[in-house]
């Protein structure tokens, strides 16, 4: 049990909650993918942390990580395509404006 | 210690250029014009705009500097003569000149003004354009070196200095460099004639002064990384490493200088057009190369 | 150890603090930039831990990533200086009480778990970055090239959301203006 591990799994789990908070709280596409990058973004922190303190010897470890970066950057990539197409179409990425995506 | 001699060396470096570019502009070579000039800026009001977001404008100029003086600390001068020799050290690089960009946004937006508001997410478009070829031509310099550790980078072009061994890469960087740099053909940011200074144009006195150094300092550092990853860093007969390195880095700085002043700015739109269709690819074809030659010749 | 604590810590309550940040703001390039600054703290946060390959890694992408999210925010708000001071939330209680309950399901894991030995010392950075080459080109290469496959497919289908719908082609010449 070493208080660097249990630090690290704490900022993970904070910027988890804060991440989530943003998620649901925000209107804008924009906004809420912003919250989803911070949930990921906690991830990291608690798979390198994993990686360094329990199995250093295992870089499945690193690649993991680098597998949640890459969802980090499609993630972006198709959010952006999205948004990009709903204003166009509607002029807003307002999420109280969408109901029309409703089935 | 080696922390002091490499900052000097940026900084005599940065003096010399100074001195180069007002003697473009003036046609007089003054030794002591880049001192007169900056205490010149420090006398001056410092105007703030109106209704700026005071936290942008004040950080953008230091976190320019800071990246670019970042860049330098992982280039090495002579064998031991390095502040941090990392074992990333080529992958620190790229990641310390990412944040010029983060700095010309920050720099732009902060002022609360239309040009260089323009000025900045121009050079988010630069950006798109030059950084993959920043990435792709280190990337062929490591797979030679099979090293990301600076020191040895330059050690494997011991026999065979890498403008020779990959001179598609050297000029895919060296153009690129100089797009990051925003030097002129590329100078979209600050373009005098379009944008009035653009990102430049709200700054005034220590800021400016403080710009200013950071902008020079940033051609420093770029010259100093193509002479690490292409012409060989400190090697060379006779002299001591470190003025080896020092000649090289200030002829691919002032070559950057001399390029700039005889071409025309170049439109955005060409740039990204350019660098997409012909550069890229290119760029590839490098990496290409370079593997079959490793593969191929012993 | 103390010192990597220390380091772990203060870049850990940077990164929260940015995270924060990034909600609270009305300025959009204050929010995307501080989603950046957050998003090196965590870079910094790897550095601290010895993984340097990721931490390296993670401040480039960062830096650029966030950019690009800074003029998409400024290109889809409605008020992106901020200047109005435009509430831009919605089920506040909900989601605050959501994030909170996760956070403190996560951080009960963390510290009611057994982690079981902790390993004291890292491998070497250079040792780091090319046993990560060997296990990625390796072992897990699949993963690798599903992942370089995935970011391809992303590229493509983001693009081909993104541009406009072409008009139907009209070969009978009918209403042509409109």
């Amino acid at each position: 049990m070493t208080p660097v591990l249990i630090l690290a799994l704490l900022t993970g789990a904070v910027l988890f909650g804060v991440g989530v908070y943003g998620a649901l709280s925000q209107t804008n596409l924009v906004m809420i993918m912003m919250g989803v990058e911070l949930i990921l973004a906690g991830a990291l922190v608690n798979l390198v942390a994993f990686w360094r303190f329990l199995h250093p010897e295992v870089y499945s470890g690193q690649m993991f990580v680098l597998v949640v970066m890459t969802v980090m950057a499609v993630e972006m990539a198709v959010g952006f395509g999205v948004a990009t197409a709903r204003f166009r179409a509607k002029g807003s990425v307002e999420m109280e404006e969408a109901e029309d995506l409703k089935g | 210690m080696s922390i002091a001699i490499v900052l000097f060396a940026l900084l005599v470096t940065a003096w010399f250029l100074a001195m180069i570019e007002s003697w473009t502009a003036t046609g007089r070579l003054h030794p002591a014009a880049p001192l007169l000039s900056g205490l010149a800026h420090l006398g001056r009001e410092s105007v703030v705009p109106r209704t700026p977001d005071r936290v942008f404008f004040e950080t953008a100029p230091v976190l320019l500097l800071v990246a670019a003086m970042l860049g330098a600390a992982v280039l090495p001068l002579a064998p031991n003569l390095i502040i941090a020799d990392l074992a990333t050290g080529a992958l620190f690089f790229n990641a310390a000149l990412a944040y010029v960009l983060v700095a010309l946004i920050m720099g732009g937006w902060g002022p609360n003004g239309a040009y260089a508001m323009v000025g900045g997410w121009r050079f988010l478009g630069q950006l798109i354009a030059y950084a993959m070829l920043i990435v792709m031509p280190i990337t062929a310099v490591a797979m030679r070196a099979e090293s990301l550790v600076n020191t040895a980078i330059v050690g494997s072009q011991e026999s065979l200095w890498n403008i020779v061994y990959q001179p598609l890469g050297f000029v895919l960087f060296y153009i690129a460099a100089m797009a990051l740099a925003f030097r002129p053909p590329f100078d979209l940011p600050t373009a005098e004639g379009e944008l009035a200074g653009g990102v430049d144009a709200e700054y005034t006195g220590v800021r400016l002064a403080v710009l200013r150094l950071a902008r020079l300092l940033l051609v420093v550092t770029l010259a100093s990384a193509t002479t690490v990853f292409y012409l060989g860093g400190w090697h060379g007969p006779l002299l001591p490493p470190w003025a080896w390195s020092l000649i090289k880095t200030l002829a691919v700085a002032v070559s950057m200088l001399l390029v700039g002043h005889y071409l025309p700015r170049i439109r955005e739109a060409d740039l990204l057009g350019w660098c997409w269709k012909l550069g890229i690819p290119l760029a590839l074809l490098n990496i290409f190369i370079v593997g079959l030659l490793i593969l191929v010749v012993p | 150890m103390y010192i990597q604590a220390f380091f772990v810590a203060v870049f850990g309550l940077a990164a929260i603090g940015f995270g924060v940040v990034v909600f609270r703001t009305s300025s959009m390039v204050r929010s995307a930039l501080a989603l950046l600054f957050s998003q090196t703290a965590v870079g910094c946060m790897f550095l601290a831990m010895q993984s340097e390959f990721l931490g390296v890694l993670q401040i480039m992408m960062m830096a650029t990533e966030m950019s690009i999210m800074a003029i998409f925010m400024v290109m889809f708000m409605m008020d992106p200086g901020g200047l109005g001071g435009m509430d831009m939330s919605h089920q506040k209680r909900f989601s605050l009480g959501a994030g909170g309950i996760a956070a403190a399901t996560a951080i009960a894991v963390a510290l009611l778990s057994d982690w079981g030995p902790v390993t004291a010392e890292a491998p070497d950075a250079a040792m780091q970055t090319r046993e990560l080459g060997f296990e990625m080109l390796g072992r897990s290469m699949l993963i690798f090239e599903t992942a370089a496959v995935t970011i391809l497919t992303a590229m493509i289908a983001a693009t081909a959301t993104a541009i406009p719908a072409r008009e139907p082609a009209n070969h009978d010449h009918k209403e042509t203006s409109r």
